[in-house]
């Protein structure tokens, strides 16, 4: 299925090259760091969610936390307080995102450009003010702790509460996600995107319904950043109302941007780049994000087309990853 | 209860016409560089951290008045310079360079003045009744400075010839810059203007919030709704929606939580974004 085109060898290789090494890792890291990979892993994800809707699609949408906050609140609400099983409640995390996300996508898309922006930040705001009053469900700015319990999924037995285990746990569906994400770029439905941001108006006139594209991909870029906010949940064992604020989606953009926007790739590359750096600096700067608002900057102003761009332009010969 | 009510509708106003000021910077600078500023929120907070600063040298809030909107004005200068110029024209970029920025401003100050919240005192502490009530005439001359500000502003935009340069070009650009009118530096100006506009409404703010690194995130939001809700471009619609949103959000409160007063607020804008994108007051 992915083997649709001949440059795809090249990928399959280097992806299934990463893939073993990222396997292998475990065993040569310790604990702290198999946590913190899957972190990256779980951001990872964010970021390529998002960049099927900015990137691909040119909807910059600072909504994305509701979507994450609201897959994070579900998997952590239906395992503490209805004892749901681990594996249907992370399913629940994409679909109920999915349908807060054609709410809110029914009325975003209606909208173009800045007022896009604004109306995505608005509904992130409301959902951040109802998980901050609401606490007898969302237990406000504490948050909620939980504990997953073990599963079985075909051959495995899965133990989330064993850090190596949620480590491969996640690291699968991230990889699984990625590669569902490069597929539909490359489809048919991707080209589609990919038109509306180049130009709207000929997309529409083409005979494209632009706005219900859109809304497709907003909804899928929803469902995939509550899967991210459910992992994200299950690595820590909490959530809390924060996880909501507009402000998180920040994270996608920054990852997004520095990677390069639009080539999936790239908010991989940003996301890992960009977390290793903030845990450096977090050794003597209290304020990493003064860096991270710095690099941006400096990004957006030399190399828009981020760090995918930049190597992109070294290697003139080279085609469009995605 | 009628007590209650006047200082929440005395509130309401003076909390509005320090909100106006920082939404009439941010719609000057949306309606004549078609960009929103992010970072604005926190040159509001700049403002009221810079004040903070010429307090604690000076004494004087009055000096702090004057002086710290003009530092934050020579930031703008510097921010519409070395950033807005070189991204002219693509307004998404601009909304995520401006987001860095936010970032930048808000850690750095964090790293200087520290995390925790600060208060400046007012420098008029006398206290007035109302009914059984008594109301600081510091919020009362906070008011009456806002509506200085803004009448020198308009003053400024209708008799004066960067005014007219400035309203022509929100008007029709193209023809501005055939008519031989400065675009360029009517653009560094509106930034510089703008951002000093935010400073202003921070210092004024100080005395009633207190005054910390975040104190612009949900005061940059507010702006937004402020902005929409007025119509963008729309400077008059801006002072009105002000107004109009802080009392509701003011005398609301009395009645229902916040949070909820807030939501409705909200979504009230929601729905004036999807059926009157141009603002309430508008054509």
């Amino acid at each position: 299925m992915f083997l649709q085109k001949g440059k795809s060898f090249g990928f399959i290789l280097i992806f299934v090259l990463i893939l073993l090494a990222l396997i292998a890792l475990p065993f040569f890291v310790d604990l702290f760091y198999q946590t913190f990979l899957t972190e990256l892993f779980v951001w990872i994800l964010f970021a390529i969610s998002f960049d099927l809707i900015f990137g691909y699609t040119g909807l910059l949408s600072f909504g994305q936390a509701l979507f994450f906050g609201l897959g994070s609140y579900t998997v952590t609400i239906l395992i503490r307080k209805f004892g749901l099983n681990t594996e249907l409640s992370l399913f629940l995390s994409i679909v109920i995102p999915i349908l807060f996300a054609w709410f809110v996508g029914y009325f975003s898309v209606k909208l173009t450009g800045i007022h896009f922006v604004i109306i995505t930040i608005i509904f992130a705001i409301i959902g951040n003010i109802i998980g901050d009053t609401w606490t007898s469900l969302t237990g406000g700015t504490d948050g909620l702790t939980f504990s997953p319990r073990p599963f079985r999924l075909g051959f495995f037995q899965i133990n989330l509460m064993d850090i190596k285990g949620n480590y491969y746990f996640v690291l699968a569906i991230v990889a699984i996600s990625y590669l569902f994400l490069r597929r539909m770029v490359q489809s048919p439905l991707g080209k589609v995107f990919i038109s509306i941001r180049e130009n709207e108006e000929r997309a529409r006139l083409i005979g494209y319904n632009v706005q219900r594209y859109k809304l497709i991909a907003f909804i899928i870029a929803g469902g995939l950043s509550g899967l991210a906010g459910g992992l994200y949940s299950l690595t820590l064992k909490y959530a809390a109302a924060s996880y909501l604020h507009w402000s998180v989606s920040g994270h996608a953009v920054v990852y997004t941007i520095v990677g390069g926007m639009g080539t999936l790739i790239g908010p991989a590359l940003g996301t890992g780049i960009i977390m290793s750096l903030e845990h450096y600096l977090i050794n003597f700067l209290q304020a990493t994000d003064l860096v991270v608002g710095i690099v941006l900057v400096v990004m957006v102003l030399m190399a828009p087309k981020g760090l995918v761009g930049l190597i992109q332009s070294r290697f003139k010969k080279g085609e469009t990853s995605a | 209860m009628i007590s209650n009510l006047a200082v929440a509708i005395l509130n309401g106003v003076v909390w509005g016409l320090i909100m106006a000021l920082i939404a009439l910077g941010l719609n000057m600078i949306f309606g004549l560089l078609h960009i929103i500023n992010m970072a604005h929120g926190a040159l509001y907070m700049l403002g009221a951290v810079v004040a903070w600063y010429l307090i604690e040298l000076t004494g004087s809030f009055w000096i702090a008045l004057i002086i710290a909107p003009l530092c934050v004005g020579l930031i703008g200068l510097i921010i519409e310079r070395g950033l807005i110029r070189t991204i002219e024209d693509k307004p998404i970029i601009t909304i995520i360079c401006t987001f860095g920025l936010m970032l930048a401003v808000q850690q750095l100050v964090l790293m200087t003045f520290g995390g925790s919240p600060r208060r400046i005192a007012p420098p008029v502490a006398y206290r007035f009744p109302i009914f059984e009530l008594q109301y600081p005439l510091m919020r009362i001359m906070i008011a009456l400075i806002s509506i200085g500000l803004m009448s020198g502003l308009w003053i400024f935009l209708r008799k004066t010839k960067y005014g007219l340069w400035m309203r022509a070009v929100v008007q029709d650009r193209e023809m501005a810059v055939g008519l031989g009118i400065p675009v360029n530096k009517v653009y560094m100006w509106t930034f510089i203007l703008g951002s000093a506009l935010a400073a202003f409404s921070g210092v004024l703010a100080a005395p009633i919030v207190s005054v910390e690194f975040m104190m612009g995130r949900e005061v940059l939001i507010m702006a937004f709704i402020i902005v929409i809700v007025g119509g963008m471009g729309n400077l008059e619609g801006s002072v009105l929606a002000a107004i109009m949103i802080s009392l509701i959000q003011g005398v609301g409160a009395l009645f229902v939580p916040p949070s909820v007063a807030t939501i409705f607020a909200l979504a009230f804008m929601i729905i004036v974004l999807l059926f009157r994108p141009q603002g309430l007051f508008g054509e």
